[in-house]
């Protein structure tokens, strides 16, 4: 029984050295703002409560979090469940930043509806990144307008191949319920079906690769005579990607996002463009307009955070740009 | 002498033996209580970590993140004890809540029919489980409980095409974020309940008992009369009850219900059962342990949030915690069989 004890020893032990840690590397991150910046805003504390840090479109809205922190000489606390399917996880991070009472919250819910009871429970600055959700007291809503991405993405690929009447088209969906990647298929559909281009094939693929690369390969298997496919996030696009090449097929693949990877994959020849959100002026813009509204000032409803088309002739700087900041 | 006689007198203990059993009891209360220890150690430390982990609202806070695995751990406890496993709560969990919200919020029907609902569809489930343990004989609940797990979570999945439902009805919002008296989180008294009935099921009833017969060698238990198909079919059919309460709860507590929900919850249901002190060998864990070890994993992430930890550090500390108790289990069991061996 001296072992058992010697093991919780260990385990609490092995607990404060970690915790310590990881308390270290998150006062660095927000202490570097009292000395350089302008402004001096004393004891500012804001939760970010992002939909994961596993990934390179949240590591970049991170990024430009940390670094609005910093030019705005305030302290930012960036937390995010393991991927995007952990729901739960997500609500209670945000239970317990509010515990902590920070000054205001930006939150990129996971699963819009989940996180209503809660932050219409707070009283401080509430303003949503990246996904919207209908809480009544929410302040704003900085993100992409998904709808006009998917506009934007259908009309490019009308112009550069010059789709005309009859020309068939195929749509990758997120997972049903996604609010985001749903209403980018329903710009492009619209802007497809007013143009007279048929749209062949529309499936979901849950906003994952491999997934995108079955369904891909479903959808060839019925219909060979595609000219493009306009897919909803790039990790899919990528997968359908997959799909397309061993099949010989001269068919353009549209992704969005703009991440990293499908910026060289258009230098590559692979995919033909993506339709870049911003994710981190989303980041950047939610502390500023947070730090406004703590000082009492008014901020707009609803922020567009804007998107870039990324094709052949500006991949490079894409991926320059990301590179830079995730270092 | 005779051998009967040198045997007698070697029992009786010496005066040096009778200091050292003072200790031998202390680490006999060690033994019982350690993962007690192991909780309050755990506090302590985040008390001295963090500045907002020993308050009243963070601890509401903890009793509210708990209620959910704890009721998902307790029914897991009833297959380990038996030596089996319910890999199917979490994907369970998530489909009674999907009935749930159809039967409340799609069809308009009372609330307290949709609660009914929910534990019908976990508890069937359950029986489920149970009877393809029992009639069908699969091999082991690992395989039984697999396929359902999957089942229940295309069936989850489907009914709604995958959207989620929202805008629940006052009462069951009351059950996942309301108060008793203002003060503590119903969900938590609701599952001090549910443990106080299964301590008494488990320790004062014929069928507890046998549970554990079962657990610690099913032929025997079987060979002295007990009907053993009859007592696993209760006990999955339990483990599924309890994960459709526990539907209810988290419903309750976002107000929404959604397919993907309770994704690899059985793991944090099982790392609890046997933090609490149980064996995967059947036989052994206490209700009592139990909450102990859902405690210990609900504290762990709760702290760790407070201290802004990374979800990939917590998942590393939790695996390492369960490796830990895990590796003490198989410690204790060694250490029994060589005092039985003599």
């Amino acid at each position: 029984m001296k072992k058992k004890l010697s093991y919780v020893i260990i385990t609490a032990l092995l607990m404060l050295v970690l915790s310590a840690c990881s308390q270290g590397s998150n006062s660095e991150s927000s202490s570097g703002n009292d000395s350089s910046s302008g402004s001096n805003d004393e004891d500012i504390t804001i939760a970010v409560v992002l939909k994961t840090l596993s990934t390179p479109y949240w590591k970049v809205m991170e990024a430009g979090v940390l670094q609005a922190a910093e030019d705005l000489g305030v302290k930012v606390n960036i937390v995010g469940p393991p991927s995007e399917a952990e729901i739960m996880q997500q609500v209670n991070q945000i239970e317990d930043q509010l515990s902590k009472n920070p000054d205001a919250i930006l939150v990129a819910p996971i699963q819009p509806s989940t996180v209503v009871p809660l932050l219409e429970a707070t009283d401080i600055p509430v303003i949503t990144l990246d996904t919207d959700a209908d809480i009544e007291n929410r302040l704003s809503y900085i993100g992409t307008d998904n709808y006009t991405a998917g506009v934007e993405g259908a009309k490019f690929l009308i112009e550069e191949l010059g789709l005309k009447q009859g020309d068939k088209v195929a749509l990758i969906d997120g997972a049903p319920g996604n609010p985001a990647t749903n209403d980018r298929i329903k710009g492009a559909k619209d802007t497809f079906t007013e143009a007279g281009i048929e749209i062949a094939a529309e499936q979901p693929a849950d906003s994952d690769s491999t997934k995108a690369m079955n369904v891909m390969e479903n959808i060839l298997q019925v219909e060979k005579d595609l000219k493009a496919v306009f897919v909803a996030s790039d990790d899919m696009a990528l997968g359908a990607l997959r799909a397309i090449e061993p099949s010989g097929l001269d068919i353009k693949v549209v992704g969005v996002n703009g991440d990293q990877v499908a910026a060289e994959s258009i230098l590559n020849g692979g995919m033909f463009a993506s339709v870049a959100q911003k994710p981190y002026d989303m980041g950047y813009l939610g502390v500023q307009k947070a730090v406004a509204a703590i000082k009492g000032e008014e901020i707009e409803e609803r922020i567009d955070s804007g998107i870039d088309i990324i094709k052949k002739d500006n991949a490079q700087e894409q991926i320059d740009f990301l590179s830079d900041i995730v270092d | 002498m005779s051998k009967v006689q040198e045997r007698i007198i070697d029992s009786v203990p010496t005066e040096e033996q009778k200091d050292t059993s003072f200790f031998k009891s202390v680490k006999k209360v060690l033994g019982k209580f350690g993962t007690l220890i192991a909780l309050l150690l755990l506090c302590l430390i985040f008390t001295i970590t963090s500045e907002e982990f020993l308050t009243f609202d963070n601890f509401m806070n903890i009793a509210r993140q708990v209620s959910i695995n704890a009721l998902l751990a307790l029914g897991m406890l009833l297959p380990i004890l038996t030596a089996g496993i319910d890999l199917s709560v979490g994907a369970v969990l998530a489909f009674s809540s999907m009935i749930m919200g159809i039967v409340t919020v799609s069809m308009g029907m009372n609330p307290v029919i949709g609660i009914l609902a929910a534990l019908a569809v976990g508890a069937g489930f359950g029986l489920l489980n149970g009877v393809l343990l029992t009639k069908f004989h699969l091999p082991h609940p690992f395989i039984s409980t697999m396929g359902t797990q999957f089942i229940a979570r295309g069936l989850a999945l489907m009914v709604t095409a995958a959207a989620p439902i929202a805008g629940f009805p006052l009462l069951i919002q009351y059950m996942g974020n309301g108060f008793v008296a203002n003060i503590v989180p119903f969900s938590f008294v609701l599952v001090i309940v549910v443990y106080i009935i299964m301590h008494i099921f488990l320790t004062k009833t014929k069928t507890g008992r046998y549970i554990y017969a079962i657990g610690g060698n099913k032929e025997a238990a079987r060979l002295s009369g007990i009907n053993v198909n009859r007592v696993l079919l209760i006990v999955y059919t339990i483990s599924g009850l309890l994960a459709g309460l526990a539907g209810v709860i988290q419903v309750g507590r976002v107000n929404a219900a959604f397919p993907t929900a309770g994704m690899m919850y059985e793991t944090d249901a099982i790392a609890a059962v046997i933090i609490g002190g149980a064996s995967f060998f059947g036989g052994v864990g206490t209700v009592v342990g139990t909450a102990i070890g859902a405690a210990i994993i609900a504290v762990l992430r709760n702290g760790l949030n407070l201290l802004n930890v990374s979800s990939d550090i917590q998942m590393a500390v939790i695996g390492a915690v369960i490796i830990l108790a895990v590796y003490v289990d198989v410690l204790r069991l060694r250490k029994k069989r060589k005092a039985g061996s003599n």
